[in-house]
């Protein structure tokens, strides 16, 4: 389908990211959830014993919890997946080299301007096509040093011990039903471990990408960033608008060692039909610093609530997050930070916008444990609402059981000021373009702390999410 | 209790002989001499009650209060006082001190146990209409008033506890004041509970007619019980049309007491209702407030101040209702908590469709004074209408040292210093409605409570 102009035409109505390639899946699972679905992705990757064990443990979890009663709308949920396919194998093996990529899946990421980024700046890149992995590459000098990005289907095959050290020791198996579920069907993610001492300046980045109709994703992945390491991570994930609703659900695990620096960021742009649900969750040893930057455009509910333990002294947790929510769209999203031990610090800033019949909800838990002593944290949440048919909720939690600490929570909502928009317009700026600039000075805290392509990214999209909101 | 059970067993004692427990027959009794509708609704509140399932930590309304292990309804029995004394003088001594700290006001009513011992109201109020009686007599002089009211405000099927209530109210008190007339001074209630091992129930119905002015203190005092005891309460105040009220609890039980209050206030248009929940005593104190703002240029402040020592617990569930156009809500909610005491703090903000203009603000602020003391806050906003402005904030901290550090460094005790700044942190809240004998009252209070403070 050449729909190529789409990227340099975009309009209001128009997604981006809406155009399907056609290539031919070399292995489809059958329709919805099981255990024969379960045991044909194990054996499809040739997994050893312990973690099929850990995939059927897993569905039991999955089926003894119930629905989440709480959060979006989930209603209809149960529906969507009966319908799909829960693994969907694109290629046979995972290619190095940008070239051996098959010409379909190529040109999908071409359109999202993949290989041309990984040329300019990033140290790594991975792409995922529906449940695997289809490209992988990392800059020689950072895979001559031992570092390691993988598939994580790789990462289980070449690195078997630090995988099993550490897999799924971040976020327990009975963490949630859908932590549980991507705990059975997992397929596709990566696995990173920085080695001590190793800053990577420049970011590493996955692609995660689902092409085909009725189609889940489950991406896991682990990474590992060593004492005193440095580096930043970068995912973003998109899909073609299909009639029939998607399903996302991936979990994320980080260990941030000793005196080690890590961010994590995500743009999610799914479209506006893809249930996202994921599980992100990482774990900060002394003195340790981990940031979530967070940006969730698209999809048609979002629960994501990246979580920081912080669990040595001195260690330090960050969320910075971003929602937008359009019509039809419900963005659940927060963060959550657990003070376990003393001189721990957070901060979470979340930002929502909701225009038309949009709802963003801050949903997030900061907890202080007894003996947290000297622990600080503030919470800021603030949301920008456009129409009168738009809604925000803001729901935190702050459970406190050390009296030696420091917490605030803050949260304001508002409306573009007729004042603000007023001063602008009598400078003859065009309402339209006054509103978007309201919109930018208001996430301006987050998106600045974007690389550069995804700022620019970002203030175009909000700039034609705002066109005709006036009114 | 009845002869054939002299010989059982202390099971059958509590389940099944017992005239006095809380069940059926025990709304019957009650209901004894009542008009047929308010029986009729009695028994309703019942069926409700029966029907309904205890609330468990699973509910969000009751994810830190573990009513298990803190309330056993079957193990209470009702208040059995059948007379209490009327006469002053034979008031116990806590009571009358109680009532003696107090400035003036223009009416009173005293309550121990189950039963009104005492009304007065101001002569010239009197004339121009001002009603201030025990629910009892008021059913039987202003019927309708009463029926139109009672229960509208606070329903049965709001939940578990308001349902119990509404089955077994015993006594209550009515108050309403006619358009335009004015209080200038506080009506005050001083209630004294003596018995161990029994469940209270009472009302309060306020009803402010439109352009009048009240203000209501009502204040319960008791010793400690070693014997659980269970007081529960449900509030129904109604400010018409640019009426004025406040309304003002201070709660300063002994321990063994589980209070449980059930309150809501409806501001109409232009109205305006300032609320103050002070908790100071009991084992549990749990209030569910919500405050509805029905028409236009509604107003309401919504204050809390609460100080817990030993094992306290107290849990504060509050709501604030915006359903028309420009109407301001404003809530702060402070409290300090020392030795293994623990505070809850769930708070919403509803901005309903349409409720554009809407001012609406929400504050908990904590003071953890020791290291087993613990502080949950909830602060939450669900805003559906786009012209607002809304905000909430929470803060849970330890003492400011820096503040405390300075006091010493000019010559004040360690002790004295801190009593300063819990005082100074916790003042805000009275300064905001500073009524005549509540500040002193409850500063006398905390001081006793930070006179122990190791």
């Amino acid at each position: 389908m050449p729909q190529n102009e789409t990227i340099q035409d975009l309009n209001l109505d128009e997604y981006k990211y809406d155009f399907v390639t056609t290539a031919e899946p070399v292995f489809r699972a059958q329709k919805g959830l099981s255990e024969e679905v379960v045991r044909q992705i194990s054996a499809h990757k040739e997994e050893p014993q312990w973690m099929l064990d850990f995939r059927l443990k897993a569905l039991k979890v999955y089926e003894s919890k119930p629905m989440p009663t709480w959060g979006g709308d989930l209603t209809d949920l149960q529906n969507v997946l009966d319908e799909i396919y829960f693994y969907v194998r694109p290629q046979d093996r995972m290619e190095r080299s940008w070239d051996d990529v098959p010409e379909e899946i190529k040109d999908t990421f071409e359109k999202l301007g993949i290989p041309e980024a990984e040329r300019k700046i990033l140290a790594g890149v991975g792409a995922q096509y529906e449940s695997e992995m289809v490209y992988h590459s990392l800059r020689e000098e950072w895979e001559k040093q031992g570092v390691i990005f993988d598939s994580i289907e790789d990462g289980l095959k070449n690195h078997p011990e630090l995988f099993r050290e550490h897999f799924s020791t971040i976020i327990p198996i009975g963490a949630n039903k859908f932590h549980a579920m991507n705990s059975a069907v997992w397929s596709g993610g990566q696995f990173v471990y920085i080695r001590k001492g190793d800053t990577l300046d420049t970011p590493l980045q996955a692609y995660f990408r689902v092409n085909q109709e009725r189609m889940g994703q489950f991406e896991r992945t682990l990474i590992i960033v060593d004492e005193g390491a440095q580096a930043h991570y970068i995912e973003g994930c998109t899909a073609p608008v299909y009639s029939t609703e998607s399903f996302h659900s991936g979990v994320i695990e980080i260990v941030v060692k000793k005196n080690a620096r890590f961010r994590y960021t995500t743009i999610q742009n799914w479209s506006n039909n893809m249930y996202n649900l994921v599980t992100q969750r990482a774990i900060v040893e002394e003195g340790g610093h981990m940031e979530w930057l967070d940006g969730n455009l698209g999809s048609k509910l979002t629960m994501k609530y990246p979580s920081c333990y912080l669990v040595g002294e001195h260690a330090h947790g960050e969320i910075l997050s971003i929602a937008y929510s359009g019509d039809g769209q419900h963005q659940d999203t927060g963060g959550k930070v657990i003070h376990a031990a003393p001189y721990t610090t957070s901060s979470i800033v979340s930002k929502s916008i909701s225009k038309g019949h949009g709802r963003s909800t801050y949903r997030g838990l900061l907890k202080v444990h007894e003996g947290a002593h000297h622990a600080r944290s503030n919470v800021e949440c603030d949301a920008l609402l456009i129409n009168d048919t738009s809604r925000t909720d803001t729901y935190p939690y702050i459970e406190i059981e050390e009296n030696d600490a420091n917490v605030g929570h803050e949260a304001s909502v508002s409306k573009i000021g007729e004042e603000q928009l007023f001063y602008l317009t009598s400078r003859g700026i065009a309402e339209d373009e006054a509103m978007a600039m309201i919109v930018r000075g208001f996430i301006e805290p987050i998106a600045k702390e974007l690389p550069l392509e995804y700022a620019v990214e970002l203030n175009r999209l909000i700039e034609l999410e705002m066109e005709g909101s006036v009114g | 209790m009845s002869d054939t059970m002299t010989t059982t067993m202390t099971e059958t004692i509590a389940t099944e002989g017992v005239t006095d427990a809380l069940n059926a027959a025990a709304v019957e009794r009650v209901s004894l001499g009542e008009p047929e509708w308010l029986r009729e609704r009695r028994a309703e509140a019942w069926a409700v009650y029966e029907r309904t399932p205890m609330p468990t930590t699973k509910l969000e309304e009751w994810r830190y209060t573990d009513l298990r292990t803190k309330l056993d309804l079957d193990g209470l029995r009702l208040s059995e006082s059948e007379t209490a004394p009327d006469d002053p003088a034979a008031w116990p001594a806590r009571l009358r001190e109680t009532m003696e700290a107090d400035h003036e006001a223009s009416g009173h009513i005293v309550c121990i146990d189950s039963h009104v011992v005492h009304t007065d109201i101001d002569a010239s109020l009197a004339e121009q209409g001002v009603i201030l009686d025990s629910l009892h007599d008021a059913l039987e002089s202003h019927p309708e008033l009463v029926q139109e009211h009672l229960g509208a405000v606070v329903p049965a099927e709001d939940g578990k506890f308001e349902a119990l209530n509404a089955a077994l109210w015993n006594d209550g008190i009515f108050l309403y004041v006619p358009a335009n007339v004015k209080l200038d001074l506080p009506i005050r209630v001083t209630r004294w509970l003596s018995e161990p091992g029994t469940a209270y129930f009472s009302r309060v119905l306020i009803v402010a007619d439109r352009h009048s002015q009240v203000s209501y203190v009502d204040e319960v005092v008791s010793d400690d019980f070693a014997d659980p005891s269970f007081k529960s309460s449900a509030v129904e105040v109604v400010a018409r049309d640019g009426a004025v009220v406040q309304y003002v609890t201070l709660q300063r039980v002994g321990r063994g007491t589980f209070v449980q209050s059930a309150q809501r206030t409806l501001a109409e248009r232009d109205a305006r209702i300032d609320t103050l929940n002070v908790g100071l005593g009991a084992s549990v104190h749990r209030v569910d407030l919500n405050a509805r703002l029905l028409g236009p240029g509604a107003n309401s402040e919504m204050l809390g101040l609460y100080f817990g020592d030993g094992s306290q617990h107290f849990d504060f569930n509050t709501s604030q209702d915006h359903i028309e156009p420009n109407t301001g809500s404003d809530l702060l909610y402070k409290g300090a908590l020392d030795g293994k005491s623990r505070a809850v703090f769930r708070g919403v903000i509803r901005v309903h469709p349409g409720a554009q203009r809407t001012d609406a603000y929400q504050t908990n602020r904590n003071l953890l004074l020791s290291p087993g003391a613990r502080a949950d806050s909830l602060p939450n906003l669900e805003i559906e209408a786009d012209d607002v402005k809304c905000s909430h904030g929470a803060t849970v901290g330890e003492l400011d040292s820096e503040a405390k550090f300075y006091l010493m460094s000019r010559g004040l005790s360690r002790t004295q210093a801190e009593r300063l700044v819990v005082l100074g942190f916790l003042g805000e809240v009275l300064s905001r409605l500073p009524l005549g004998g509540v500040v002193e009252k409850v500063v006398g209070v905390i001081e006793e409570k930070l006179s122990q403070h190791g």
